[in-house]
């Protein structure tokens, strides 16, 4: 048997492998490969950037622990941007599994780094359910949709929530989604009835159907991934979780380009004996 | 190796290398993982439905008196009418209130999130001097092949008429920016399943086993 033959029937495990052994070895040897920031993430850091201190920007956790890898990277870099600007930081979430990770995110950034007050500097809602209807009416009457927060207190016993009534007084919204309900509502519900400024990080699967919105104007900033979590890390010079993942998907990528050329010499020559 | 970590971290990462045991070949740790997922789920699912729709949206205000909240219930029954054929047409009520819903949500959100937006995002940069005039070079070109690659794959799916002469070549340039645009989602399909691999080995190098910093 010859070595195409060989390796066009070589068992799929060998390559499942081989992927396990590339994403695993930068993890005990870093490589330290830049991360170029793109623009779509420079635009929301910009946006976050040249708001007023004490805006209000509303973060939506629309993911749960599957997506986690790829945005929740992605939500605390954000909030770190958002707690060292002192704006101040509005928590919900439609997916009802995002919300102890919000909650996570919320402990580890907001409590622990930046020493924030809950209720003065952040809230939190926790999981709305209702997607369209929901951001509908939220645009409309934050105080209606949002009763009262994740640990039950009731909306009117909130300072911060004083001042926030409608989708006039949120400055951005960012929406970390992975699917339904996520950005096509927030872009089809909200942005489009209350023209607030909307951003999103997305799973990178979800990331290329979103780029058009971004050309339009009815997204300020697009995060796509992991990739785009590690860039906004860069920009609030930090290296988590995102950044460290980087070497492992680049390692990967490698091969798996290599694994394409390969399967394609491999198909090429067998078409060409035949 | 110091696995000094808690027992729900045990339970997290045996659970983990369980599922990916499948990668070699089925197996009975493997089945045991995917059940215990499949019962959470079921259960996880069933308690969430009836403490965010059941309970606050039916019994908490029929226990305080608002005795209108029946009517969606009713609604809902309604939908098993057409398990029966007498009654069947009663079906009707309930769709005919869902469809209403949706589509008045719905066309709103298609016309005005979508359909305008992106038809002035496509055309607008061609107004008399933004091209080459107000913007810079290469998003000029940009521009220019946005416009191109919508009209030729707008072709593409034009089937009323045989892709032939000036509509063959349309549709052909289309196919070359529907395969760009497939590559491009392949690409970052391939991203996202390496960053999930990522965070699964990461917890078990750093969570559990301890062996990296």
């Amino acid at each position: 048997m010859s070595v195409i033959e060989k390796l066009s029937k070589l068992d799929r495990r060998y390559v499942f492998l081989a992927v396990a052994i590339a994403v695993s070895l930068p993890m005990f040897f870093p490589l330290g490969l830049p991360v170029e920031v793109t623009a779509p993430v420079k635009q929301l850091y910009d946006v976050i950037e040249e708001l007023p201190e004490r805006s209000v920007v509303l973060i939506s956790i629309d993911y749960d622990p599957s997506g986690a890898p790829e945005l929740q990277p992605a939500t605390l870099a954000i909030l770190r941007h958002c707690f060292k600007r002192n704006l101040r930081v509005l928590v919900l979430g439609m997916w009802a599994p995002g919300v102890p990770l919000g909650m996570k995110a919320l402990d580890e950034v907001a409590v622990k780094e930046f020493n924030k007050k809950y209720g003065v500097d952040y809230v939190n809602f926790g999981y709305r359910p209702g997607g369209a209807i929901f951001l509908v009416n939220l645009g409309r009457d934050v105080h209606d949709v949002c009763r009262t927060d994740v640990y039950g207190t009731p909306v009117d016993e909130l300072p911060m929530m004083r001042d926030v009534h409608s989708a006039k007084d949120i400055a951005l919204v960012v929406t970390m989604s992975m699917g339904v309900p996520g950005s096509d509502q927030w872009i089809f519900y909200y942005q489009a009835r209350y023209r607030g400024k909307l951003a999103t990080a997305q799973t990178a699967i979800g990331a290329p159907r979103y780029y058009p919105y971004l050309q339009t104007g009815q997204l300020v900033g697009l995060i796509g991934g992991m990739k785009g979590a590690a860039e906004y890390e860069r920009l609030v010079k930090t290296r988590g979780f995102a950044s460290i993942g980087m070497d492992s998907q680049s390692a990967a990528h490698m091969l798996i380009i290599g694994l394409v050329v390969l399967g394609n010499f491999i198909f090429w020559m067998e078409k060409r004996k035949k | 190796m110091l696995m000094t970590s808690g027992p729900w971290v045990w339970v997290a990462a045996l659970l983990t290398l369980a599922i990916y045991s499948f990668l070699y070949k089925d197996n009975p740790f493997y089945k045991v993982a995917e059940y215990i997922f499949v019962g959470i789920s079921a259960g996880y699912w069933a308690i969430f439905l009836w403490w965010n729709y059941a309970y606050p949206n039916l019994f908490e205000p029929l226990g305080k008196g608002k005795y209108m909240n029946i009517i969606p219930v009713v609604l809902g029954l309604m939908m098993f009418t057409q398990l029966f054929r007498r009654t069947a047409w009663l079906v009707r009520f309930p769709l005919t209130f869902v469809l209403g819903v949706s589509l008045g949500l719905q066309i709103v959100a298609a016309v005005e999130g979508d359909m305008v937006p992106q038809l002035r995002g496509t055309f607008s940069p061609f107004t008399p001097g933004a091209l080459f005039g107000t913007y810079d070079f290469w998003t000029s070109v940009g521009y220019i092949a946005l416009l191109v690659g919508v009209l030729t794959t707008l072709i593409y799916f034009f089937f009323s008429k045989e892709h032939k002469g000036i509509l063959g070549v349309g549709a052909r340039i289309g196919i070359y920016f529907l395969m760009i645009a497939f590559g491009a989602s392949f690409g970052y399909t391939v991203m996202a399943r390496i960053s999930l691999l990522f965070g699964r080995l990461h917890f078990l190098f750093v969570d559990w086993m301890h062996v990296i910093k």
